[in-house]
């Protein structure tokens, strides 16, 4: 259900706009907290990121922050204590979580506490990826499709992220709005001419909860990726106390793929 | 006067009480209505005698709209005629001396002797010699001396002047040359009114309203200018017979067609082609036009030997139609339609098609020499398509949107000091927000959105008051009412979006009804023969909502309308002006001051998908707006120079509790200075120069300010909502026509223009996204959309 997002890369085709890089003067803000991790129904160690926003002008980089308390609450109320492996990484002991439940996340960073809480959604699992043409634009273009079978008596919300070669390509969300309950073939629109034989391509399926689901779709509004370009705005996060960022309580199936 | 005392009321009343509790007072309005029409004084007194009739153009036959009819001698009384290019003066036995006035046409003088009713048409002939001193009387100084305030025409010949995109003659994008009226993107026909949202014009084609007045994604209007006739805008002091939306009205009407004889005209473009033709149907009594454009980008896309661009499908059409007929002295019919429609395809992957289709009927009639009635039945629908014939996805969308519209309108000249109009309006909505169908394979399941049905109601009373020769007021009073109907199972939200209530509703029961009172108020004096000071006090009801969360407009925007949640939206505004004319009218000046307060306006949560969701209502936010801002006009009517310049200074701003902490905040349509200036040299009887020049200061938007990682990725850190500006737009336009040699069976002419000169790089939008080629830099870019664009077009009349 992209069909929007056809008609402004159609029209932006036919007008060809003019691109160019510029120079533009941004604000600086104060660092913001970040926080972006969460725990899934895999036996292993979960991750949370903790981090600050940084300047515009400065190179990408992971800005973490070190020395902060990151602990998840199960709904029987015992814990598990992630901790720092890297500056701003943090991780836990080999643990799973289960379907259904409720998690809450409590980072607390110079003795300020954030909280969030998630619920792990009932697990569908990624049956398979098949390659797809499509006739886009009168060019016949071969994508990626996931392949899942939509439980009838749910609501889902899906995420897919897409690894070319180890890299995030695409990180995206999908829900079963328009095809409950049915087997659903999701095209990824990766482009796949740039890769050559023997390149791997690998599917993490997500099974999240709605406020992901919303955290990563906002994200994709604003960037102008998903329809028409949206007045950009913070995505709504699940913390409290003015931390961005999402906690997500999710159940993951993989499979990889490779380019003959 | 009974009507000030009531109009005074009836504001305290409607400012200080809540509007659902004004609904037993609507009763004793009513009654307070009927009281003053059936006043003693409103009977007219037998020695006063009537003259009324027509103004037409002399060589086609065509109706003139405003057109000035003045008599002097013992009194002096006029009038101007009105969409149906009738006047009706009331004035005392005697001899006078009547004068009939229109801009561009020669005016005519002749006595008349006046001892019963009498009713008399005159002809007016075209003026062609512009280039020479125009005789005095026909300079009219109404713009100084019509009490109507923030009113703004566009003289069709202008139209066809003044330089545009693509060379496609375009009335929006010319009245966004006008001050106060903006455009709402680069070549976008959308436009923003005194702080208005696009959604909040009311544009009306011949009375029946226009939802999506753009094609191919809006650089061009839906108005294919060759069927228009009279183009006026209404930027505030709507009269009390126009409701329905807050920021302004677009009353565009279509030509009625030649009476006299049968012509045919056309023009030959880059990328389309229009043709008219018109005749009498019974020589004087009816005629007909029927007018019809089509754009062939698509041929050009069959051109390329690129199999990714020649599969492809789009194109816009448009078919304007009107015919009419003069059964005798006192009724007239008029038919007029409108169908144009978008079609745009990518292969046999995806289809997408939009389009309005509107249909008018009219019934002009004579009840007594004073009494004028008009009887409009209204269609309008707005529907789009979009299918996707992917394998395994297929699926269709239809959506639309209409409107059954019955309204009757009464022209009432009281006395030669007042002119009454009154009149009732019901409209039925009807908004199918989206039916999905797809295959047996395909994975999109079959889904239908419940219809929505609404109801608005209307009544209204106005009069024209030439209090003294200084002054003259227009007072009115607007009651308007909405009511959702069912069948439907109709939600409650609360403040955080939840639902907290769903009931279900029969066909034909009334969920929620919602009532206003819209007092109307703009006055003039006279300071001078040639200057004057107005004022103006507006308010304004809309009803019916358009849901765009995006940051341009698109054809699959939809329309929502009052609910238990959504509530009407409300604007007042004061306005104040001072107009002066210098050098015998020669000169047209004007600055008007503007502040509008908006009530129950409409803003979206972060993430908000507008795509088939059927809780959208979850998804609002509701607040309050205010603009304020100076508009500065400067106009050479005359001469083989003329044009006008532009200028205004606005602000418009937002406030939301849960959106920028509450903070007032710039609104998308904010613009500190807009500048136009358009200038047209008749250099000779077959060349014609013009030239269009605009600044305006960028839009407020939101950029980052700051970044930082999810799941290894970068994202923006966004600070204040709208807190940045785009870069500063502006663009010259120059355009020559060339006119064939006159005296000629086949009249040819040719139109040569460069849209922005000196290819101005302006910004379409700005993105911020990692450097492809190295992934640690973040950098911005800057989307062009039309340099510098040639275009010619060669049009013919025969």
């Amino acid at each position: 259900m992209r069909p929007i997002l056809f008609i402004v890369l159609f029209a932006g085709m036919l007008l060809s706009g003019c691109e160019k890089v510029i120079e533009l003067k941004l604000d600086n803000s104060n660092p913001v907290l970040v926080i972006d991790g969460g725990i899934n129904d895999q036996n292993e160690n979960q991750v949370v990121k903790i981090s600050k926003t940084y300047s515009f002008t400065e190179p990408n980089k992971f800005n973490g922050v070190s020395e902060a308390k990151v602990v998840v609450t199960r709904p029987n109320g015992s814990t598990v204590t992630y901790t720092e492996v890297s500056p701003g990484v943090y991780q836990s002991v080999k643990t799973r979580g289960v379907p259904s439940n409720k998690y809450i996340l409590n980072v607390t960073v110079d003795g300020k506490i954030y909280t969030a809480t998630s619920t792990m959604p009932a697990k569908v699992v990624l049956d398979s990826l098949t390659f797809k043409q499509f006739n886009l634009f009168g060019k016949l273009s071969t994508y990626i499709a996931v392949n899942y079978n939509d439980p009838v008596d749910a609501v889902n919300q899906y995420r897919y992220i897409l690894k070319a070669k180890g890299k995030i390509e695409e990180d995206m969300v999908s829900d079963d709005r328009f095809n409950n309950g049915n087997k659903v073939a999701d095209a990824i629109f990766y482009k796949l001419e740039d890769l050559k034989q023997g390149d791997s391509l690998a599917v993490e399926f997500q099974c999240v909860d709605p406020n992901v689901y919303r955290y990563f779709y906002s994200l994709k509004q604003s960037s102008g990726q998903a329809g028409p370009p949206v007045a950009p705005s913070n995505p709504i996060s699940n913390f409290n106390n003015g931390a961005l960022g999402i906690f997500n309580a999710y159940t993951t199936s993989k499979r990889t793929a490779v380019i003959k | 006067m009974v009507i000030l005392r009531w109009l005074a009321y009836t504001v305290i009343l409607s400012i200080f009480t809540d509007h659902d509790v004004i609904m037993p007072n609507t009763i004793r309005i009513v009654l307070i209505l009927l009281f003053i029409i059936a006043q003693p004084r409103f009977v007219f007194a037998q020695n006063k005698k009537t003259v009324n009739g027509n103004v037409t153009d002399a060589k086609t036959g065509e109706t003139l709209i405003g057109a000035s009819v003045k008599l002097i001698g013992s009194i002096t009384a006029g009038a101007v005629t009105n969409a149906y290019g009738f006047y009706s003066i009331n004035t005392q036995e005697g001899i006078y001396e009547i004068s009939v006035s229109f801009i561009g046409y020669k005016t005519i003088k002749q006595n008349l002797n006046v001892t019963k009713d009498t009713r008399i048409n005159f002809v007016l002939e075209e003026d062609n010699q512009l280039n020479e001193v125009v005789i005095a009387a026909s300079k009219r100084n109404e713009n100084v001396s019509n009490p109507q305030m923030g009113l703004q025409k566009i003289d069709m010949k202008d139209i066809n002047n003044v330089p545009v995109l693509l060379g496609e003659r375009d009335v929006l994008k010319t009245l966004q040359l006008l001050p106060g009226i903006k455009s709402a993107g680069e070549g976008n026909s959308g436009f923003y009114v005194r702080g208005g949202a696009t959604d909040q014009n009311l544009i009306l084609l011949d009375e029946a309203p226009v939802y999506n007045a753009s094609h191919l994604l809006g650089f061009f209007s839906t108005f294919n200018s060759d069927a228009i006739k009279d183009v006026s805008v209404y930027k505030g002091g709507m009269p009390a017979q126009y409701g329905g939306r807050l920021a302004s009205v677009l009353d565009i009407k279509m030509n009625d067609g030649n009476r006299k004889t049968y012509t045919v005209e056309g023009g030959i473009g880059l990328i389309s082609s229009r043709l008219k033709a018109e005749g009498p149907i019974v020589k004087d009594k009816g005629s007909f036009m029927v007018s019809a454009r089509r754009t062939y980008l698509d041929a050009f896309l069959k051109l390329s030997p690129d199999s990714s661009i020649n599969s492809n499908t789009l194109y816009f059409y448009d078919f304007n139609a009107k015919a009419n007929y003069q059964i005798d002295d006192k009724n007239t019919l008029y038919l007029s339609g409108y169908f144009g429609r978008d079609k745009l395809g990518i292969a046999d992957t995806f289809g997408f098609n939009w389009g309005n289709a509107t249909v008018t009927l009219r019934w002009n009639h004579l009840y007594s020499n004073r009494l004028f009635s008009n009887t409009s039945l209204i269609y309008s629908n707005y529907n789009y398509v979009i299918q996707n014939f992917m394998e395994e996805n297929d699926f269709e969308v239809n959506s639309s949107i209409k409107d059954f519209n019955l309204k009757q309108d009464f022209e009432y000249s009281l006395s030669n000091s007042h002119n009454l109009k009154f009149g009732v309006n019901a409209i039925h909505h009807t908004i199918a927000p989206g039916k999905l169908t797809a295959s047996e394979t395909s994975s999109v399941n079959q889904t239908t959105y419940e219809d929505r049905k609404g109801l608005e109601l209307a009544t209204y009373i106005s009069d024209e008051w030439t209090v003294n020769d200084r002054m003259n007021i227009v007072y009115g009073l607007r009651l308007s009412s909405f009511s959702l109907m069912g069948p439907g199972n109709i939600k409650s939200y609360n403040a955080e979006g939840n639902i907290i209530d769903t009931k279900a509703y029969k066909a034909g029961e009334f969920v929620k009804s919602y009532f206003n009172l819209e007092p109307r108020v703009s006055a003039s004096y006279q300071l001078t023969n040639s200057s004057s000071l107005k004022g103006a006090y507006t308010r304004n009801i809309q009803n019916v909502h358009l849901m765009s969360n995006s940051t341009s407009t698109s054809p699959t925007d939809v329309y929502i309308m009052n609910s238990n949640n959504v509530k009407p939206e409300i604007a007042d505004q004061v306005a104040l002006g001072y107009f002066r004319n210098f050098n015998d009218n020669s000169y047209e000046f004007s600055a008007e001051v503007y502040y509008k307060w908006m009530q129950n306006q409409i803003e979206y949560r972060s993430g908000t998908d507008l795509r088939g969701n059927g809780n959208v209502e979850a998804d609002l936010l509701y607040g309050d707006g205010r603009a304020y801002g100076l508009e500065l006009f400067f106009k050479k009517r005359f001469g083989r120079f003329n044009g006008w310049v532009g200028y205004t200074w606005s602000r418009t701003e937002r406030q939301f509790d849960a959106i920028n902490n509450g903070k007032w905040f710039y609104a998308k349509q904010d613009r500190t200075h807009d500048l136009s200036l358009v200038g047209i040299y008749k250099a000779s009887q077959r060349w014609t120069f013009s030239s269009v020049f605009v600044y305006n200061t960028g839009n407020a938007v939101t950029y980052p300010s700051g970044k930082y990682q999810i799941n290894d990725r970068t994202v923006f850190y966004y600070t204040e909502k709208n807190g940045y500006r785009t870069p500063a737009y502006h663009r010259l336009d120059v355009a020559a026509t060339l006119e064939g040699k006159p005296g000629k069976r086949l009249q040819s002419s040719w139109s040569f223009g460069i849209y922005n000169l000196y290819n101005r790089q302006n910004a379409f939008s700005i993105d911020f996204k990692d450097n492809p080629d190295d992934p640690t830099k973040t950098e911005v870019v800057r989307t062009t959309l039309f340099g510098m664009i040639p275009s010619v077009t060669w049009n013919f009349k025969f």
